[in-house]
C-alpha cells in the first residue's frame, strides 16, 4: 500500500499569517442564518482556530493548525487538524435537518464561511443554470494553453452545486483556479455528494476561504466534513486545498497573474531524464519517475517516444500514475 | 483466490481510514459474481451486507480474511490492513483473477490499490482482461466491472 507522505516530511514549511475571512466576519454579523447570538453556525474558533499550536498525532506524524499551513509543495490539499473536522458546536437539533448558510460578503466584497448540513432533500434535480453574471473578488478573465480549459480562473462554488443546488449566490462564489476547482475541491465534494445520495443520511459541510489581508484573491479554502447519522464513520475530512496553478504566477492582492515556465506541468521531465515509454496495446505512455515506468522497459508492447508531444501526437495519453 | 476491489479514476480506495464510495446495487452485483462460493471480507466490510439477501453466497467475516480464503474463493479488499490483511506479496502471488469495480470518479485517496490494470501496463505479462460491463448503480451513474485472469 501507498500512503501519502507524512505531514512533517513536507519540505518549504512556513507560517503564514492567514487572516480567516470568518474572523472578519464576526465583527460584522449580518449574513443569513445567523444564530441568535449573531455568529454563524460553525464560526468561531472551529473553523480558523480549532486547537491552538502544532502537535503529535499518533505515529509521530505531525499535525498542522490552520494557522500552520505550508506553502504549496505539489499535492492540491494538506490535511489539518490530523484531518479531524471540528463540529463539536453543531447542535443536536441542528444535525437532524438540513440547511445551507452563506454569509455575507465583507467590506471588500469577499465571500466567507459556507456551512451546510447536506441532505438529499438539499440536493439539485435540474442541471446547473448560468452563473457568468457573478463576478468574485479577484476575478480576472485569462487564458493559459496548458490549462485544462485553457481558463486559469473558475467560479467556484464553496459549496458544490452538486451538494447545494445553488446557482449564482454571490455568497458561494469565489475566484478559483482551475487546478483548485477541479484537482482539490471536487474529488471532496463527490465524496461526500456519493454518500448522501447512497445512505440518505446527513454530512455537516463547511467550506471556509483564507484571504491574507485586504487581499481580492483567496490562498485557498478549507473543507471540512462529517456524516452525522453515523457520527463520521463514513465521511470525516478536514483539509486546507491550495488556490494555485501549477505553472502560474499569481499575484493575490489582484488576482492577476503571469507565466512561471519554471514550474509549468511537464518542465525539465523531457530533459535527459530519459525516453518516454509508450504501450502500443493501451495507448498509454509512461513518464520516468512514474508507477510502471520501470516495468515497461521490457514489455512486448513497448514503444519510444522522444518527449510527450511526441506521444500525444501519436495518439497516447498519459499515465495516471 | 479472486480478488473483489472498489477503485476511483485513479486507483484509490481508501481516504482517512474511510471507504472512498459505496453502492447497493454494485454489492447486489458482487454477491451476483460470488453466487455459490465463499466471500471473504473483514468486519468493516461485513456491515455494508448487513441487510442484504445472500442465500446463495457465504460471507465469511474475518480480520485475517485473505489468509484464510482458498483457491476459488472470493475475497473482498477494502480497508486494508497493511501488516494483517492484505496485500502481501504472497497474496499478490495467490490472486488468481481480480475483479474491479471502477467508480468512475475522482475522490480523495491516501491508499490506492497497487496494481495498475487500468493503464494495461502489468497485464501484458501478468493480467489478461476477460470482460468488461457497465451498468447504473443506485447513486453512480455509470459503474465499470472489469474481470482479469492471471495469466
Amino acid at each position: 500500500m501507498m500512503k501519502k507522505m507524512c505531514a512533517a516530511a513536507r519540505a518549504g514549511r512556513r507560517l503564514l499569517p492567514l487572516l480567516l475571512c470568518c474572523c472578519m466576519l464576526l465583527t460584522t454579523a449580518c449574513a443569513d442564518g445567523r444564530m441568535p447570538d449573531g455568529s454563524a453556525p460553525g464560526q468561531g474558533e472551529a473553523a480558523g482556530t480549532a486547537s491552538g499550536g502544532g502537535g503529535q498525532a499518533p505515529g509521530n506524524q505531525e499535525i498542522i493548525t490552520i494557522e500552520e499551513v505550508p506553502g504549496y509543495s505539489g499535492e492540491p490539499y494538506i490535511e489539518i487538524n490530523g484531518n479531524e473536522p471540528d463540529f463539536h458546536e453543531a447542535g443536536q437539533a441542528e444535525r437532524k435537518e438540513s440547511f445551507e448558510r452563506y454569509s455575507a460578503l465583507d467590506r471588500l466584497g469577499r465571500c466567507g464561511e459556507a456551512y451546510a448540513n447536506v441532505g438529499t432533500d438539499l440536493m439539485p434535480v435540474e442541471k446547473r443554470g448560468r452563473i457568468g453574471k457573478v463576478k468574485p473578488t479577484g476575478w480576472q478573465t485569462v487564458k493559459y494553453d496548458f490549462v485544462d480549459g485553457k481558463y486559469l480562473y473558475n467560479r467556484c462554488h464553496l459549496i458544490g452545486y452538486q451538494l447545494s443546488g445553488e446557482n449564482a449566490n454571490e455568497r458561494n462564489l469565489i475566484t478559483g483556479t482551475r487546478y483548485m476547482n477541479v484537482e482539490g475541491m471536487l474529488p471532496f465534494e463527490n465524496m461526500v455528494a456519493d454518500y448522501v445520495k447512497e445512505t440518505e443520511n446527513h454530512v455537516l459541510y463547511r467550506v471556509t476561504p483564507v484571504f491574507e489581508d485586504d487581499n481580492l484573491l483567496a490562498e485557498g479554502v478549507q473543507m471540512e466534513a462529517l456524516s452525522v447519522e453515523d457520527n463520521g464513520e463514513g465521511i470525516s475530512y478536514n483539509v486546507y486545498v491550495y488556490n494555485v496553478q501549477p505553472g502560474v504566477t499569481i499575484d493575490y492582492k489582484t488576482g492577476k497573474s503571469s507565466l512561471n515556465e519554471e514550474k509549468m506541468p511537464g518542465a525539465g521531465e523531457d530533459d535527459a531524464e530519459g525516453e518516454i515509454r509508450g504501450n502500443s496495446r493501451s495507448k498509454i505512455y509512461h513518464c520516468p519517475g512514474q508507477a510502471a515506468y520501470e516495468e515497461m522497459a521490457d514489455s512486448k508492447h513497448l514503444v519510444i517516444f522522444g518527449s510527450e508531444q511526441e506521444a500525444s501526437e501519436a495518439g497516447y495519453r498519459k499515465a495516471k500514475r | 483466490m479472486i480478488a473483489i476491489v472498489c477503485v476511483d479514476d485513479r486507483n484509490g480506495m481508501m481516504f482517512h481510514s474511510r471507504r472512498q464510495s459505496q453502492d447497493r446495487v454494485m454489492r447486489e452485483d458482487m454477491l451476483r459474481e460470488c453466487r455459490g462460493r465463499r466471500l471473504y471480507m473483514d468486519t468493516y466490510s461485513g456491515d455494508l451486507f448487513k441487510n442484504m439477501s445472500h442465500e446463495e453466497t457465504e460471507i465469511v467475516i474475518a480480520d485475517d480474511f485473505a489468509r484464510r480464503a482458498g483457491d476459488g474463493d472470493y475475497c473482498f479488499f477494502e480497508k486494508m490492513e497493511v501488516e494483517r490483511t492484505f496485500l502481501t506479496d504472497r497474496d499478490v502471488s495467490r490472486m488468481e483473477a481480480i475483479i474491479m469495480y471502477h467508480w468512475n470518479r475522482r475522490y480523495p485517496a491516501d491508499t490506492y490499490f497497487p496494481i495498475n490494470l487500468s493503464d494495461g501496463c502489468l497485464s501484458d505479462r501478468e493480467w489478461k482482461l476477460l470482460r468488461m460491463e457497465e451498468f447504473r448503480g443506485s447513486s453512480h451513474e455509470r459503474i465499470t466491472k472489469e474481470v482479469y485472469q492471471r495469466i
